[in-house]
C-alpha cells in the first residue's frame, strides 16, 4: 500500500534517478520549478547524507532527516506525513505544497538508493514513534 | 478497504463477477455520516466479509464495545467469522497512539483488515492539526506494516469510520480536509430513501480514482438484518430516484 504521489511527481523522481549520475541539470531545474526552493535544499539534504532509514526486526521502518538547524524529523514514507512545522503549515493546513524537503529529501534518497541505515529493535522502534506524539499539558 | 466495501455492496444486488481479486483490499476508505446513519454496522458488515474471506484476522478498534452486534447482511452471524473479529477497545487517544506505535510488536498473524470506529472522539481530545494529521498517518503506516508481513500480493485494508455533524465547527473542517488527503476513497452515508414513503439511508461510495462513484440503498429489517441495493436511477439521470420500480429492491 504505496503513498500516491501526484503522477508528476513520481514521474520526475523516475527521471531524477536516471539523470543523477550525469549530473543532468536540465531535471534538476524541473525539479526546482515544482519544488521551489525546497528542492535545493532537500538536494542538500541528500548530499549530507542527512536522510537516516531506521528499521527493526518486524520490517517497520521510520526515516529521520537531520534538518538543517540540526533538529531532527521523523517522516512517514509510506504515507506521506513529516514532523517539521513547514509540513503542519504549507502541506497540510494552506495545502500549497505537495511536499516539504524532509519528505522530498526522503523520496530522492529512496530512488537514488542513498541514506544512512540504523537497525533497532523493535521495541526501541516503538519508543521512536511514540516520541512523536507530544507529552500531555 | 473500498474493494473490500464495495464487495459488501454488491453481494447481495448485482452481479457478482468473476474479476474479484480477493487479495486486493482497495485504497483505504473513510466512511461518512451523521449520528445513526449506519457507519458502525456498515463497518462490521466489511469486518464480517472479510473475515469469511480466509485471509487473515480482522482487527476493530473502538473506544467502546458495540452495544449490540449489527446484523450484517447475512441471515445469521456466523460464529466462525466471527472468532476471526478481534476487537480492542483504546479507552482514550494516548492510548491509540500506543496501540498503533507498538503494532510491530504485536505476536501472531497480521490481520488482513483494520477497522477504526469513531476516529472523531479521538481526534476531539487532540484539536491541534499536527497531531491529529500523525494519528492518521500512523494508521496508514500500521496498516502498511500489516500489508508488508501479510507478504506480496496481500494487502491489509483500512476503513475509519467519522462521524459528522450538521453543523461543523472550524476545527471539524479541518480535520475532514486532513483526513481527504490521506484517504484516497471515501464513503458518504445519509438518510435519504428513493420514493415516497420508503426510509433507509444513501451510501455514496467513491473509491477515489479507481472507479466511478456507485450509490447504494441501505435498509434495515425489524430483525436488523441489513438490506443493500444499488441506489435506483433513472437513465441518464443519477440522482433521480422519485418514481422508480422497485427493480433493484431487496
Amino acid at each position: 500500500m504505496a503513498v500516491v504521489l501526484p503522477a508528476v511527481v513520481e514521474e520526475l523522481l523516475s527521471e531524477m534517478a536516471a539523470a543523477v549520475q550525469e549530473s543532468a541539470r536540465s531535471t534538476g531545474s524541473r525539479l526546482k520549478f515544482l519544488f521551489g526552493s525546497s528542492a535545493t535544499q532537500a538536494l542538500d539534504l541528500v548530499d549530507r547524507q542527512s536522510i537516516t532509514l531506521i528499521s527493526s526486526p518486524s520490517g517497520r521502518h521510520v526515516y529521520q532527516v537531520l534538518g538543517s538547524s540540526g533538529k531532527t524529523y521523523t517522516c512517514l514514507a509510506s504515507c506521506h506525513y513529516c514532523s517539521c512545522p513547514a509540513f503542519a503549515f504549507s502541506v497540510l493546513r494552506k495545502s500549497d505544497s505537495i511536499l516539504c524537503k524532509h519528505l522530498l529529501a526522503v523520496y530522492l534518497s529512496q530512488v537514488m538508493r542513498t541514506c544512512q541505515q540504523l537497525s533497532v529493535s523493535d521495541k526501541q522502534l516503538t519508543d521512536i514513534l511514540l516520541m512523536e506524539k507530544k507529552q500531555e499539558a | 478497504m473500498a474493494e473490500t466495501l464495495r464487495r459488501v455492496l454488491t453481494r447481495d444486488g448485482a452481479a457478482w463477477s468473476g474479476e474479484e481479486n480477493t487479495a486486493a483490499a482497495g485504497p483505504p476508505l473513510l466512511l461518512l455520516g451523521a449520528p445513526g446513519s449506519g457507519k458502525t454496522a456498515l463497518l462490521f458488515a466489511a469486518a464480517l466479509e472479510a473475515a469469511g474471506e480466509g485471509q487473515g484476522p480482522v482487527l476493530f478498534l473502538t473506544r467502546r464495545p458495540l452495544q449490540s452486534l449489527p446484523r450484517g447482511t447475512g441471515t445469521t452471524l456466523d460464529p466462525m467469522r466471527l472468532q476471526k473479529i478481534r476487537f480492542q477497545y483504546p479507552p482514550s487517544t494516548r492510548e491509540l497512539f500506543r496501540f498503533l506505535c507498538s503494532a510491530h510488536e504485536a505476536p501472531g498473524p497480521a490481520p488482513s483488515l483494520l477497522l477504526l470506529d469513531g476516529l472523531e472522539e479521538y481526534l476531539a481530545e487532540d484539536p491541534e492539526p499536527q497531531e491529529a494529521a500523525y494519528l492518521i498517518a500512523l494508521l496508514l503506516d500500521t496498516a502498511a506494516h500489516f500489508s508488508h508481513r501479510l507478504g506480496p500480493g496481500r494487502d491489509c485494508g483500512l476503513m475509519v469510520a467519522l462521524q459528522t455533524q450538521e453543523e461543523a465547527d472550524s476545527g471539524d473542517v479541518l480535520h475532514l480536509a486532513l483526513l481527504q488527503r490521506y484517504f484516497p476513497a471515501q464513503c458518504w452515508l445519509q438518510p435519504d430513501a428513493p420514493g415516497p414513503g420508503e426510509h433507509g439511508l444513501r451510501a455514496c461510495l467513491d473509491p477515489g480514482g479507481l472507479g466511478p462513484r456507485t450509490e447504494w440503498w441501505v435498509t434495515f429489517r425489524s430483525d436488523g438484518e441489513m438490506m443493500i441495493a444499488p441506489w435506483p436511477t433513472q437513465a441518464g439521470d443519477p440522482s433521480s430516484g422519485k418514481g422508480s420500480s422497485s427493480g433493484g429492491q431487496p
